[in-house]
């Protein structure tokens, strides 16, 4: 997949771009606060129509501005627009107006890679099933729609057990568990089939100790093993009640990232969290791959920094093998960047502006 | 505020009128001939002045007990229990029920602080608890997650007083408004409707 243009209007410090990208992508120089990131994260925003960095519509707008807009063709033309007035969002894809987020999401398809990602390996569950969430939600169409139930269904139990309303609450154990056994169940799978190649890429990238990746339900013993999550709400009622939350269920797991027989979120160095987290994004781009038949954009930021010369061109050959696709890189400086990388054509970013 | 921004205001309120559309309507209003507008004027009163719930089924009415509640020919062994007044006129609409009504007035939905107490639920018990030759409740709440899980709600304040409870097939789409269905799907829903078990 190929993004051939890209127009971007006041996001963050990006007031007007209009750009055509080279077939094989493009290397961005830019000293910090240049531009480069809100660049990629103006780029990614086409594929879910949030924020990589997890930041919210309203702060992405360029200040003093009514709203930000960005556009761009891959096969699709995909743009989204955002009003600070109303905060209303307008999404098209190929110039038809979408009434339903969910149906344009991932019709450009991009994997992100950033220096932020270590958090994804060092910080708490919730980074990592937001990783999970996002990528299953790309590649299966029905696990966005049950996530989504399940979300709504979750937010109306927990409503009702704060009010202390058990028997409204056990109305919703219905919809939540439908919801939730295909959220299990579709995590559970994908952990499965991807814990070899999380390994086998934290090897090539010159980690010598085995890597394993497991998902890991939360609860009990008897609570991680339940299969019928109907049963498994009724039996945590009261306590659900005494804490006024859902103690239980897919939004409480966790994925478990180990080296050796150690946590890496707890015992892993920085260099060996930050191989995991390049890992991690090397499974998305083959998981997309895999179910869209389209090699992902790759969208690296300053990724290459911090790792020493062994890593990197370990690196280089993984994404050569398993991300041949587009790729557009940013970087502070020249030496940053991999001489491999320069075939691409490099243009600079200052002050918001792009010199090509 | 002038008159015209006040009315502007007034159809704002209305749902799925935006700004933009009720300065259209306001506008529009002011280029009809007087006796149309007095003429909708006059209806708009009439609504707040002579319409009230039944205090039986909760369905709009100038009457108390409304022309439903009072009709000796409708079959009084059918509850059919239903989230909006609207609903009725739909399902009457479709020519397949008989029977009687009661309206809830929405559905459960903890988010938006509506509990069980909030809808006439207590109502509901104590009609079934009184109604003789009462035989079946049907519940026609919105196929949405809200609407199913109100049915689910019901059934289980329904069933331990030993009648029928039915929940409406699943013809409608789910998360549609019963209100919007056209006459067949209703009919095909009402016929094809199920015993609720747990
Ligand atoms: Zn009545």
């Amino acid at each position: 997949m190929q993004l051939t243009d890209l127009t971007v209007r006041n996001f963050r410090n990006i007031t007007s771009l209009d750009i055509e990208l080279p077939e094989a992508g493009v290397v961005i120089i830019g000293a910090n606060g240049q531009g480069k990131t809100n660049l990629l994260e103006a780029i990614y925003y086409l594929v879910l129509f949030r924020s990589f960095r997890g930041a919210k519509d309203r702060e992405l707008v360029q200040f003093g501005a009514p709203g930000f807009f960005v556009g761009g063709s891959a096969n699709t033309r995909v743009t989204a627009g955002y009003e600070v007035a109303g905060g209303r969002k307008k999404v098209t894809v190929d110039r038809e107006p979408v009434r339903r987020l969910g149906a344009a999401v991932g019709r450009i398809v991009a994997v992100p890679f950033s220096p932020e990602d270590r958090g994804i390996v060092a910080g708490g569950p919730a980074g990592r099933r937001r990783y999970i969430d996002v990528l299953l939600s790309l590649s299966e169409p029905r696990y966005l729609v049950a996530l989504s139930a399940m979300r709504v269904a979750l937010k109306q139990r927990n409503a009702a057990l704060r009010m202390g309303h058990g028997d409204t609450a056990q109305a919703f154990d219905t919809p939540f568990a439908e919801a939730a056994a295909i959220v299990l169940s579709t995590r559970m799978t994908w952990v499965e089939r991807r814990t070899g190649r999380f390994r086998a890429i934290c090897e090539a990238l010159g980690e010598p100790e085995p890597a394993q990746l497991r998902y890991r339900r939360h609860g009990t013993k008897a609570e991680e093993e339940a299969t019928d999550l109907r049963m498994l709400l009724a039996s945590t009622i009261d306590r659900d009640l005494r804490r006024g939350t859902t103690t239980v269920g897919p939004h409480r797991d966790d994925l478990q990232l180990s080296l050796g027989d150690h946590s890496l979120q707890t015992y892993g160095s920085a260099g060996q969290q930050r191989t995991a987290a390049i890992a991690l994004r090397l499974i998305e781009a083959e998981t997309l791959a895999e179910a869209t038949g389209q090699l992902p954009i790759g969208l690296y930021d300053d990724v290459f920094v911090e790792l020493d010369d062994a890593r990197q061109a370990n690196l280089l050959t993984l994404i050569r093998d398993t991300l041949p696709g587009q790729a557009i890189v940013a970087a502070p400086r020249d030496s940053e960047v991999p001489p491999e990388l320069f075939e691409r054509p490099r243009w600079t970013m200052r002050g918001g502006k792009l010199e090509t | 505020m002038s008159a015209i921004e006040q009315l502007t205001v007034e159809l704002g309120k209305l749902p799925g009128i935006g700004r933009k559309t009720a300065t259209r309507l306001t506008f529009h209003l002011l280029k009809q001939p007087r006796g149309a507008v007095e003429s909708l004027a006059r209806a708009i009163q009439a609504i707040v002045d002579r319409i009230a719930p039944c205090s039986t089924c909760g369905n709009f009415s100038e009457a108390d007990p409304c022309s439903i509640c009072s009709d000796s020919r409708r079959d009084r062994s059918m509850l059919c229990v239903v989230e909006e007044a609207s609903d009725i006129e739909a399902i009457e609409r479709s020519d397949e029920y008989r029977g009687l009504y009661h309206v809830l007035g929405g559905h459960l939905s903890p988010l938006d602080g509506i509990g069980p107490e909030d809808l006439r639920i207590d109502d509901l018990r104590r009609r079934v608890e009184n109604g003789s030759g009462l035989r079946e409740v049907i519940v026609a709440t919105n196929p949405s997650m809200e609407g199913e899980v109100t049915a689910t709600y019901l059934r289980g304040v329904l069933a331990p007083l030993g009648l029928r409870v039915t929940r409406i097939a699943r013809g409608l789409p789910v998360g549609g408004d019963l209100e919007y269905a056209d006459r067949s799907t209703i009919a095909q829903a009402l016929v094809a409707r199920r015993e609720m078990t747990e």
